[in-house]
C-alpha cells in the first residue's frame, strides 16, 4: 500500500458556469466520473442501470475479458474503485460488431454502485 | 622504417628506430648522463616525403608530438631539459627564425621584429599585417609611456596607419596622445606597467594570430589531456565518482557505483510510511507515516541510521515533510489536517499552522528560512510567517488530493500543480506565469538543486525532465516503473545529480 493518488473533478464550469454533478464511488466517495461525460444512460450492467462514459478517474484496470454482452462479443476489462477496490464497471476494450466499434475505449459505471454527489 | 630511403646507412637507421614513445621517457631517465655527449650524438636526417608517426593508431605526427612535449617541459620550467630534449631528437621547437623573432619582441627590437615577421614564410597577408599591428601598437604605446610623444606619432602615422587594419583601435591609440597623462596611465594599466610582462603577454597574442605549425600553442599538452579526461569523463555512462580523474588510468565507473543493495531495514513505523527526505546536509533522515507520526533518523559515522525523535501528536496520517534551510526544524504536514513545525535537536513541537474549516495537504519552506508555504484543500495556497500569521495567499486550481510545489533558492519563482496535467512556474516579482503542459494526468514533481531541471512524474507511468531555466523544454523521457493506484515520487541524486531514483509499485527503486 501507500499514499493514493486521488484525482478531483472540477465542482464548476470553467467560466464559473453551472455546477455540473459529479459521480462518486458509494462505498468511499472517491470522484469517478463527471455527469459531462455521459455519453449514453441506455446500458444495462451487472447490476441494472449503467452508464456509458468517456471518461473516468481513480480507477484500476483488471486484465482483458471476452464477454457475450447483449450486442455480441467484446473484449473488455473490469474497472475496480482504485482506492476500495470494489467492481464500478468495465471499460471496452475491443468490439467485433462494425455496429459496436463506437464503444472501444469508452467505460461502463453501474449505477447501483455511483453515489450523486448533491450540488 | 619505410619514411627513410635505403640507401641510408645502417647506423642512422638504427638509430632512428629507437626513437619511440616509450624509449623516449627512458630518454628522460638518463638526461643527464646523455647531456655531455650532446654534442657528439649521431642525429637522424630530417624525413623527405613521408611523415614519420607514433601511436598504435598511426595518426600522431612524431615531430608535432615532440615539439608539443618539448612546449611542455619550457613551460613547467624546465629550460635544460627542454633544449636537450630539441638536440637529441633534433627537432626544434621553433625555427631558428621564430627564434630570433621571439628574442626581437622580448628585447622590444620592434622595427627588426617586423622585419623577421616577415621571412617566418607566411603566406596569409591578412595575417602577417594583424601580426605587424599587435607589434607597432606595443611599440607605440612604450615610446608614448616613455614620453616619447614624437615618435609615438611618427610610428602612429607613418609605420601603423598604412596597415589599413583595425581602424576603430587606431582611432583609440590617437586618442591616447591627446589624452592626459593620467588617462594614459590608466590604460596603461590594462596591458601591465612591466614591459617585459606586457611583452609576454603580446608574444601569447602572437601566437593567436600566428598559425599553430609557426608557434606552438601554450598549454597545448595541457588541453589535449584535458580533452581526453572529458571525453572519459562524459562517455562514463555510470558516474558516479567523487574522486578526481587520473591520468594513470582511463576513467571508469562501473554499474556498482550505483546502489544496489539492502544494507538496513528501518523498523520503528507502525503503518506505511508514505513520504522520505534527507536533511540538505545529509546527517538526518525524516520518515512519514500513515501511522500518524514523524521519525528523525540520525546517520552515524558508518552510514547506519539511528532512531533519534519520534514526532507525534497528529490526529491524522503523515503525509509531507521537509527541512528548513539550515536543518534546525522539520515541517510535517497531517493528511488534510495541520502542519507543525518540530525543533530537530530535541524533537519539540514548536509551532502548530492551521485554518479552521480547511485541511492543509502539502508544506514546504522558504529559502529565507523564515517562512512556510502550504497547499490547503480549498484549492489556494498559503504563505505563513514563523509566528502563523498568513502573509500572502494565492488560487490555485488543484485536481488531485495531493498538491507538491517548489521554490526556487532566490524565493522568486514558486512552481506547483495546476490543473491535471498543467505545472504553473509563477514569478513572485515579474508576477508572469509560464506553463507546463504534459500530455497525462501529472501525480507528483521534484526540482533539482539548481533549480534547473523539474521531474515530472505522470499516471501513465512515465517520469519526464523538464529545463525550466528559461522557456521549458522537455529534455527526456524514462519508463519502466510501475504506477497504478498510489503516489509515486522521483529524486535526483548521485554525483552532482547526475541520476535520478524513482519508487514503484513492484517494490523496485527504479
Amino acid at each position: 500500500m501507500g499514499l493514493l493518488f486521488v484525482e478531483l473533478l472540477p465542482r464548476h464550469g470553467d467560466g464559473g458556469g453551472p455546477a455540473s454533478a459529479v459521480l462518486k464511488c458509494r462505498r468511499c466517495r472517491v470522484d469517478a466520473a463527471s455527469a459531462d461525460a455521459i455519453l449514453s444512460r441506455d446500458f444495462r450492467g451487472r447490476f441494472g442501470r449503467a452508464y456509458l462514459f468517456d471518461h473516468v478517474v481513480n480507477i484500476s484496470l483488471g486484465p482483458n475479458e471476452d464477454r457475450y454482452l447483449m450486442t455480441g462479443l467484446h473484449t473488455v476489462k473490469d474497472i475496480y474503485c482504485s482506492c476500495c477496490q470494489q467492481i464500478l464497471g468495465w471499460r471496452y476494450e475491443k468490439a467485433y460488431e462494425e455496429s459496436e466499434k463506437y464503444k472501444e475505449g469508452k467505460f461502463i459505471l453501474e449505477k447501483a454502485r455511483m453515489w450523486k454527489e448533491a450540488r | 622504417m619505410g619514411g627513410f630511403e635505403d640507401d641510408e646507412p645502417p647506423s642512422k637507421r638504427a638509430r632512428a628506430s629507437s626513437v619511440e614513445p616509450a624509449s623516449l621517457l627512458d630518454s628522460f631517465s638518463c638526461l643527464k648522463p646523455a647531456a655531455p655527449l650532446g654534442s657528439t650524438m649521431a642525429r637522424p636526417l630530417p624525413s623527405q616525403g613521408k611523415e614519420v608517426m607514433v601511436g598504435s593508431k598511426g595518426v600522431i605526427k612524431r615531430d608535432e608530438f615532440v615539439r608539443i612535449i618539448t612546449k611542455a617541459l619550457y613551460s613547467l620550467g624546465y629550460e635544460k631539459s627542454g633544449a636537450v630534449l630539441e638536440e637529441e631528437s633534433g627537432i626544434t621547437l621553433h625555427s631558428p627564425t621564430v627564434n630570433l623573432f621571439r628574442r626581437q619582441v622580448l628585447d622590444g627590437n620592434w622595427d627588426s621584429a617586423v622585419v623577421t615577421l616577415k621571412k617566418v614564410g607566411l603566406l596569409d597577408e591578412n595575417i602577417v599585417k594583424s601580426a605587424i599591428f599587435l607589434i607597432l601598437e606595443q611599440k607605440f604605446l612604450e615610446l608614448l609611456r616613455n614620453d616619447n610623444v614624437m615618435g609615438a606619432i611618427r610610428t602612429l602615422q607613418s609605420e601603423i596607419t598604412p596597415l589599413g587594419v583595425n581602424k576603430k583601435r587606431v582611432h583609440e591609440l590617437s586618442g591616447c596622445i591627446i589624452s592626459s597623462p593620467q588617462h594614459v596611465l590608466l590604460g596603461f594599466s590594462k596591458l601591465g606597467i612591466e614591459s617585459s610582462n606586457s611583452r609576454l603577454k603580446l608574444l601569447e597574442e602572437l601566437q593567436k594570430v600566428l598559425p599553430p605549425t609557426v608557434m606552438v600553442p601554450e598549454r597545448r599538452l595541457e588541453n589535449l589531456l584535458e580533452q581526453a579526461l572529458t571525453v572519459q569523463r562524459e562517455a562514463c555512462y555510470f558516474h558516479n565518482s567523487i574522486d578526481g580523474l587520473s591520468l594513470y588510468t582511463d576513467h571508469h565507473c562501473g554499474k556498482d557505483q550505483l546502489p544496489s543493495c539492502t544494507v538496513q531495514v528501518l523498523r520503528a513505523h507502525r503503518d506505511e510510511v508514505w513520504f522520505l527526505q534527507f536533511s540538505n546536509n545529509g546527517k538526518y533522515l525524516a520518515s512519514a507515516s500513515n501511522d500518524k507520526s514523524a521519525i528523525i533518523w540520525k546517520v552515524d559515522e558508518d552510514g547506519e541510521l539511528l532512531l533519534k525523535h519520534t514526532l507525534t501528536g497528529h490526529d491524522k496520517p503523515v503525509m509531507m515533510v521537509a527541512w528548513s534551510p539550515d536543518d534546525c526544524q522539520l515541517l510535517t504536514c497531517g493528511m488534510e489536517e495541520v502542519i507543525r513545525c518540530w525543533d530537530v535537536e530535541s524533537g519539540k513541537c514548536l509551532h502548530v499552522y492551521e485554518k479552521s474549516g480547511i485541511g492543509l495537504i502539502s508544506c514546504g519552506w522558504f529559502p529565507d528560512g523564515k517562512h512556510i508555504l502550504s497547499g490547503l484543500t480549498d484549492h489556494n495556497f498559503c504563505l505563513w510567517d514563523l509566528d502563523g500569521k498568513e502573509v500572502d495567499c494565492w488560487k490555485g486550481q488543484r485536481s488531485s488530493k495531493t498538491s507538491d510545489f517548489a521554490v526556487s533558492n532566490d524565493g522568486k519563482l514558486i512552481i506547483s500543480m495546476n490543473r491535471e496535467s498543467t505545472i504553473r512556474l509563477f514569478d513572485r516579482e515579474t508576477k508572469q506565469e509560464r506553463l507546463i503542459e504534459e500530455d497525462n494526468t501529472i501525480t507528483s514533481f521534484s526540482l533539482s538543486e539548481d533549480g534547473d531541471f523539474l521531474l515530472v512524474n505522470l499516471i501513465s507511468e512515465a517520469i519526464h525532465l523538464w529545463n525550466i531555466r528559461n522557456c521549458p523544454i522537455r529534455v527526456n523521457r524514462y519508463a519502466g516503473h510501475k504506477r497504478s493506484r498510489f503516489v509515486i515520487r522521483s529524486c535526483f541524486g548521485g554525483s552532482e545529480q547526475a541520476f535520478i531514483a524513482s519508487g514503484s509499485e513492484d517494490s523496485q527503486v527504479w
